[in-house]
């Protein structure tokens, strides 16, 4: 009898730290991260934690969206000490879900689909820089 | 296997137009059958003022068309690879493309993301202070073009916008599909898209619920804290209000995600209580009922025969209305723990469109991995995936029905 795997949907709020991070935190599990960024994995996420970009240019893509999403959110805070309610205030922190929601669906792709987006690409233009081979 | 479509006017006494023959990307050969006004096949050629000309094609001529309203961004969803995967194949952006492209495409089906049909990129949105949930920032004309167009069998050059660098990049082909599904914000927006769709969906997410998943994407990022991730959301409720909310008036089907109920002052968001609502009266769409179709029930199926650990499930079922529409509600709080759980609930559920027993529950356990496997909203998901099948096998069957019966003369 196949044995069935599930994941509930999120962590539990006031476990999550907010000074250190898990490295490769998996979307759709529960997971605790010990504050030295030591990562202890629930019972049910017993797969392999791979997932990591395949390509150079997945790598700094992932890289380019992290320091976004930082840059972003301080945008989005200066703007809006002026006025929470101005239009330029609704449109930085839109720019703020715009660029986390990329961020996430690349995780996603990474992580659960195993693919890295640049695969079909790099069939075709192996020499190119972005397709060599991204060493850990 | 050609197939004959007749087109013809209202009564077989005027007469018919000549049908433009639909544009495939296959070579065919078209034979022009002329029937006379008895209904009696001739051999004439060419139209007289009581004939109808039937033109035999290969059957492509109407593409499918859903609409999925979400805010989860574009064709990576969970609901659109719950969807796809009803069908068989799992869907890949377009091979040899640019590996930015929001599309989606499997044997059956293809995703198109509205986003790309923003009229503003990032940069221009920003100096007119539009977001990307405004009306202003896409372009709804091109939108109702391109989707007419895929609809009649006609492919389309698509523009891409690209969710990272926020520019317009060179538009993708895209080629009709059997089922095109169209995913983003403003799916049901535009009066004209609306009329183009076979069946809509809207994903109706709480939000507390909302809170905690963007909670849940986020919290791992280094620019974010829970201030940043609320104050995100905050910003962009009044947008989201009075441009996208409404949508759901018109979906023909509408997922509401809630807190549970099972747990009293629950705020962790992990227990869900999903809701299905279903429009009546919609063609080709049954309701998924319990036990007794119109009526009102109220069932918690752990008890003697099936155990359920902590908080266990409760369903309800029964008929509403729904901003003026006669509409039946399907609802189920809580989560499935065990396999044979939810083989027992999908043994009671009715019309749900499988075509075996336990389709269902392994369309859910293939996708265990996905949020929502074990509660109502993957559930329901599934269930809308399966109900769309059976739509589109109703459509495609309607039009291949009697007019084959005229060519065996």
């Amino acid at each position: 009898m196949a044995s069935l795997t599930f994941h509930s949907l999120t962590g539990t709020v006031e476990k999550i730290p907010t000074s250190s991070f898990c490295s490769n935190p998996r979307i759709s599990a529960t997971f605790h991260c010990k504050n030295k960024g030591e990562k202890r994995v629930s019972r049910m996420t017993l797969k392999a934690m791979g997932g990591a970009a395949k390509y150079k240019g997945t790598q700094m893509r992932e890289k380019q969206l992290t320091e976004m999403i930082e840059k972003k959110v301080t945008e989005a805070k200066e703007v809006c000490k002026g006025d929470e309610t101005s239009d330029e205030c609704k449109v930085a922190w839109d720019e703020v879900e715009e660029i986390s929601q990329a961020k996430a669906d690349l995780r996603i792709k990474l992580e659960i689909e195993k693919k890295d987006p640049l695969e079909s690409f790099c069939q075709e233009n192996p020499e190119t820089e972005e397709c060599r081979i991204y060493e850990d | 296997m050609a197939v004959c479509t007749v087109y013809t006017t209202q009564s077989l006494n005027s007469a018919c137009s000549i049908s433009t023959p639909t544009k495939t990307h296959l070579g065919f050969h078209q034979k022009q059958v002329v029937l006379d006004s008895t209904g009696k096949i001739t051999s004439k050629k060419g139209s007289s003022s009581s004939s109808c000309v039937i033109t035999c094609s290969v059957d492509h001529s109407q593409t499918v068309v859903i609409g999925l309203a979400a805010d989860s961004g574009c064709g990576k969803s969970t609901f659109m690879r719950r969807l796809t995967s009803v069908f068989g194949g799992a869907a890949e952006p377009p091979k040899g493309g640019n590996p930015d492209s929001n599309t989606l495409i499997s044997d059956m089906t293809t995703v198109i993301c509205l986003d790309d049909y923003h009229s503003l990129d990032r940069t221009g949105r920003k100096e007119k202070g539009v977001t990307a949930l405004d009306p202003r920032a896409n372009n709804f004309d091109l939108m109702y073009e391109q989707v007419k167009a895929l609809k009649s069998a006609i492919a389309v050059e698509k523009p891409i916008y690209n969710h990272v660098t926020g520019l317009l990049d060179p538009p993708e082909l895209i080629k009709p599909p059997k089922i095109l599904v169209i995913e983003g914000l403003h799916p049901m927006f535009d009066e004209r898209v609306r009329d183009l769709l076979d069946f809509s969906i809207y994903l109706d997410i709480s939000n507390e619920v909302k809170f905690a998943w963007k909670i849940q994407r986020d919290m791992a990022e280094r620019g974010h804290s829970l201030e940043s991730i609320k104050a995100s959301i905050e910003a962009r409720k009044p947008d989201f209000d009075a441009y996208i909310d409404p949508q759901k008036q018109y979906a023909d089907a509408v997922i509401e995600v809630l807190p549970t109920q099972l747990i009293p002052d629950d705020n962790e968001g992990k227990v869900l209580r999903a809701r299905l609502i279903m429009k009546e009266g919609v063609k080709h769409f049954s309701p998924v009922y319990l036990f007794d179709e119109g009526s009102t029930i109220s069932w918690i199926p752990c008890g003697r025969k099936l155990t359920c650990s902590y908080p266990g499930i409760k369903f309800s079922y029964g008929p509403d209305s729904y901003f003026g529409h006669e509409v039946s509600i399907l609802e189920m709080d809580g989560q499935f723990d065990r396999l044979d759980e939810l083989i027992y609930v999908e043994s009671h559920l009715s019309n749900i469109s499988t075509k075996f027993y336990g389709e269902v529950t392994q369309q859910m356990l293939k996708h265990s991995d996905f949020p929502g496997s074990n509660n109502g909203t993957g559930l329901f998901q599934t269930i809308v995936g399966l109900k769309i099948r059976d739509l589109y096998e109703q459509i495609t069957a309607s039009k291949t029905a009697a007019p084959l019966e005229a060519t065996k003369a």
